[in-house]
């Protein structure tokens, strides 16, 4: 058995690795959005003012993106064993020409901007190309995207927090050297970055490619390489390095170590993902809990009358009754309710409010039956819409696997001893039917825990479905990897949980798996 | 002792008289027949180009010509569905001249294959035209026999007789001065009737649901296409060579039961645009697992038959004994599980529209349901394209379970 659970668990891991990945780079191929942001935004105004102007937001971009490590490549970062090269062949493909399709263009316009986010991997390349004095074309664009690749984002949570009089007051040495010498290194940084934000050479990026006419070009390229010079030591290439970097240093390693250490940001919110998604998920939790609960408790006792009737008046018109309610999509009839019940019609108030949430200044007051009360009301149809489409399955499902077990020669010798009719039903066979119900349980587990994107949709329930739509939608990629983690471990937890318990009950499926 | 006639059947054949004896399913392929009927002559019920036209050229019939035009109808479904409206009629009587002959799927093939051909060659540089060959698809202008020009020239007292769809309304023009009309009043633009009112556009809602027809169908049917090739390919590869192949098979299968499709269709949505077709694809790559999980069932049991092992022994190559004789004993199941595919797919199509993921140049049902929950009091948005995605899905859910009750022996009761 306990080979069986181990087994089946290690063949979780691809299973769970792979979706994960196949998400990442389904979003990735999406593009950050932030991206999008900075090229409308510096799309106006002629080439030479843009990187100006720009240069406040795309620090704060860069700041941004290094967060959720959207400045890295999706699952591999070849970028430690760039060269002189490829730092030109990057510079040239942002260059523009003359008489560029609007295709062309807009590829081009792509690769420039990715030129400001090739991170410190290409600070020495880039120095390179500054150095060589045949490349002196490309001066200017190198030296800008030199300042950007050397950056280092300072964030004002990184600095430590204001103390005042008393709490300097009550400090150990130790901890103020420790609070002076953090200032100092945070310090350095900034008049660092300010450095690099001077050595930067104006050019311009017009029909005729790039055109740099600094009139100061000798000067701040004496100083850049007189600064690489100081710094060296930072951008270090060595192999072993690189090789590390080609995995280790990419956004899926990255938003997967935030995942696991809880230090994951959302791009769209810019909060905690795990706040988001604690904030959330008790409103759908409790959604589902119930919704679950009433279809289970509807749906069984219907399927279990519906068996010991069979083929009477009765079963038929549940039986169809029911499958007509299943082929009833969910966003139809949710949409029907916030018609007939939620909207006012003829001076009439609605008989039902349209969200699922009482606002918090109404409910503040109440007694706690009375919040109770209102709370109910407001999750009616939220629920009933919920629950109506698993009615089918269950009762369905139910009543097939009761009247196979009624069909049994057990049932048959119980019948022949002379057992009651509900004591056949409900003692003997009712307990073996269930246990096939247990392979319904599978994905309950992440059903509980998970949203219904369209019925939250429909009656604005702040629950997990629609965070994680307008994530989606936004392409938060931290939020969307979370929620994904979240929902994709419970769901095979509960297939391996369903397996067990199907042995648990069943002995021959477990002396099969021992 | 069955009589002589039941006994020369083949099993399917058996199985399919059972189904009809039901009337669930008699109700629901009737219903299924008329959605078809209604999408393949759309034009012909809703649109604003004439049915016949007579004018000082003398009589024409406009809608037969406008039925390959482009400008009239942006998607390529819509040409294949054009395509069939012709050629239905022809394909039918051949079918019934063919019946002892070929057997009904043989026909059906057949007559899906001509109309496809001819879609590619409506879609080919075969027609000279002014500007070098051109495909007769893209050859034409706007249609110039429409609603508007007889309005206009009776206006100016010339004598032209036109007689017009039962529908008069484009199914994708917004009339500006009907937004928002309520069911049977008059269109002030055309003075015709909305039959089912209009929406916030000003789009006939009646004409709106024919071509939304079109849509669901075409999605069920590409998504559903997709879904069982894919996962009739795969689950027969890792039902018929098992171990390791299995094993890594049934991995990706696991990856994909798991995999959010929301966020994947949301995701590539917004790499290759909002289009039908996109989505069509989309669902069709990711609604597989479920196949390929039966085909593999069917094929792990059905590899063990003496039938497989006399063509093994025989040396035939291994892809003819898995698609050539285990196939079709594993057939179906597959086909029940297609049927409840295609209204699987048409309800995620739908619901996906209806949380604004939908192509909204596309007359789309569950597009149009969205609109219903923004305009709240305006009731026949809600309800005519609700029960258009009720009808259609049921009706395949009837069949579907008449399907399987009676191909299925255990659920025979």
């Amino acid at each position: 058995m306990l080979a069986y659970v181990l087994r089946r668990l290690l063949l979780m891991v691809p299973t769970f690795i792979g979706i994960l990945i196949i998400n990442f780079v389904v979003l990735r191929m999406q593009g950050p959005t932030l991206k999008d942001e900075i090229s409308q935004g510096s799309s106006q105004g002629g080439e030479g003012q843009k990187i100006e102007r720009g240069i406040a937001s795309l620090e704060s971009f860069i700041a941004r993106f290094e967060r959720s490590g959207a400045n890295l490549p999706s699952l591999v970062n070849t970028r430690g064993f760039a060269d002189k090269a490829d730092a030109v062949r990057w510079l040239r493909a942002g260059e523009r020409r003359a008489g560029m399709t609007r295709k062309e263009e807009a590829k081009r316009a792509r690769s420039e901007l990715d030129l400001w986010f090739l991170g410190r991997w290409y600070a020495e390349p880039l120095q390179a190309v500054l150095a060589d004095n045949a490349l002196a074309g490309l001066h200017g664009p190198a030296s800008v995207a030199f300042s950007y690749a050397a950056y280092i984002p300072v964030q004002a949570e990184d600095y430590p927090p204001s103390l005042s009089a008393e709490q300097k007051a009550e400090q150990t040495p130790d901890e103020l050297a420790e609070r002076e010498e953090r200032m100092r290194r945070l310090g350095g940084i900034v008049v660092r970055n300010a450095e690099l934000r001077d050595l930067r050479v104006s050019y311009h990026n017009g029909e005729a490619g790039f055109v740099t006419d600094d009139p100061e070009l000798a000067a701040k390229r004496a100083k850049l390489l007189a600064w690489y010079e100081r710094h060296r030591e930072d951008f270090a290439h060595s192999g072993a390095r690189a090789w590390r970097d080609l995995v280790v240093a990419t956004g899926f390693v990255k938003i997967m170590g935030g995942l696991f250490t809880g230090d994951l940001v959302s791009q769209s919110r810019n909060q905690n993902v795990y706040e988001l998604i604690a904030d959330r998920w008790q409103i759908s939790f409790w959604l589902n809990f119930l919704s679950i609960l009433s279809a289970y408790a509807i749906a069984i006792p219907l399927g279990i009358r519906s068996a010991r009737r069979q083929g009477s008046l009765e079963d038929r018109v549940t039986t169809n009754a029911l499958f007509l309610a299943w082929s009833l999509p969910s966003f139809f009839v949710g949409t029907l309710f916030l018609y007939h019940f939620c909207t006012p019609h003829g001076g009439r108030d609605p008989w039902f409010p349209n969200r699922a949430m009482p606002a918090d200044a109404d409910t503040l007051w109440m007694s706690t039956p009375r919040y109770l009360l209102t709370l109910g009301w407001h999750w009616c149809l939220p629920l009933i819409v919920l629950c109506y489409g698993s009615f089918t399955v269950l009762s369905r499902y139910m009543r097939g696997n009761l009247l196979e077990q009624l069909d049994a020669d057990y049932v048959r010798t119980a019948r022949a001893k002379g057992v009651g009719a509900d004591a056949v039903v409900y003692r003997h066979a009712l307990p073996n039917s269930l246990i096939t119900m247990i392979t319904l349980s599978a994905g309950l587990l992440a059903e509980l825990f998970g949203g219904s994107v369209i019925v939250e949709n429909i009656f604005s329930v702040p629950g997990l479905g629609t965070l994680l739509l307008d994530a989606a939608k936004q392409n938060d990629a931290p939020l969307v990897m979370a929620s994904t983690v979240i929902s994709v471990s419970l769901l095979l937890v509960g297939i391996l949980v369903a397996d067990l318990l199907y042995g648990v009950v069943d002995p021959r499926i477990r002396n099969r798996h021992a | 002792m069955p009589d002589t006639a039941m006994t020369l059947q083949s099993p399917l054949r058996l199985a399919l008289r059972r189904v009809w004896r039901q009337g669930g399913a008699r109700f629901g392929a009737a219903v299924l027949a008329i959605m078809l009927f209604a999408a393949v002559y759309a034009p012909f019920l809703a649109g604003d180009v004439a049915l016949v036209w007579r004018d000082a050229d003398g009589w024409r019939l406009p809608i037969l010509s406008d039925l390959f035009n482009k400008s009239s109808y942006g998607k390529h479904h819509d040409l294949l569905f054009n395509l069939a409206a012709l050629l239905l009629p022809v394909l039918l009587f051949t079918g019934w001249l063919l019946r002892r002959r070929w057997t009904l799927a043989r026909r059906i093939l057949l007559g899906c294959l001509v109309v496809a051909v001819g879609w590619g060659l409506c879609q080919l540089p075969l027609l000279p035209s002014a500007k070098g060959w051109s495909a007769i698809w893209s050859l034409r202008g706007p249609a110039t026999e429409t609603v508007a020009v007889a309005t206009e020239a009776r206006a100016a007292d010339r004598a032209v007789i036109a007689v017009f769809p039962p529908v008069p309304h484009r199914f994708d023009r917004p009339y500006a001065g009907a937004v928002l009309r309520a069911p049977l009043e008059r269109n002030p633009v055309t003075g015709a009737r909305l039959w089912l009112g209009s929406d916030a556009n000003g789009k006939d809602v009646l004409a709106y649901l024919l071509f939304g027809a079109r849509i669901s169908l075409t999605i069920g049917l590409v998504a559903t296409g997709i879904a069982m090739v894919i996962g009739t390919i795969l689950g027969a590869i890792s039902g018929y060579f098992g171990g390791k192949t299995d094993l890594l098979i049934q991995r990706v299968v696991e990856i994909m039961m798991c995999f959010p499709t929301l966020i994947l269709v949301l995701s590539i949505v917004a790499i290759l645009g909002r289009d039908i077709f996109v989505i069509m694809l989309v669902l069709g790559l990711t609604g597989w697992a479920g196949t390929a999980r039966l085909v593999r069932g069917e094929f792990l049991a059905q590899s063990v038959r003496d039938y497989v092992l006399a063509a093994e022994s025989l040396g035939l190559p291994r892809w003819r004994i898995m698609f050539r004789h285990i196939l079709p004993n594993a057939l179906t199941p597959l086909l029940i599980s297609a049927t409840f595919g295609i209204a699987g797919s048409v309800l995620t199509e739908s619901g996906l529209a209806f949380i604004g993921l939908g192509d909204i140049n596309a007359a789309s049902w569950g597009v149009l349901l969205d609109q219903g929950r923004s305009f709240i009091r305006y009731p026949w948005i809600i309800y005519a394209p609700g029960i258009a995605v009720f009808l259609l899905v049921s009706s395949l859910n009837l069949v579907g379970s008449a399907l399987s009750d009676a191909l299925n022996p255990k659920g025979a009761r």
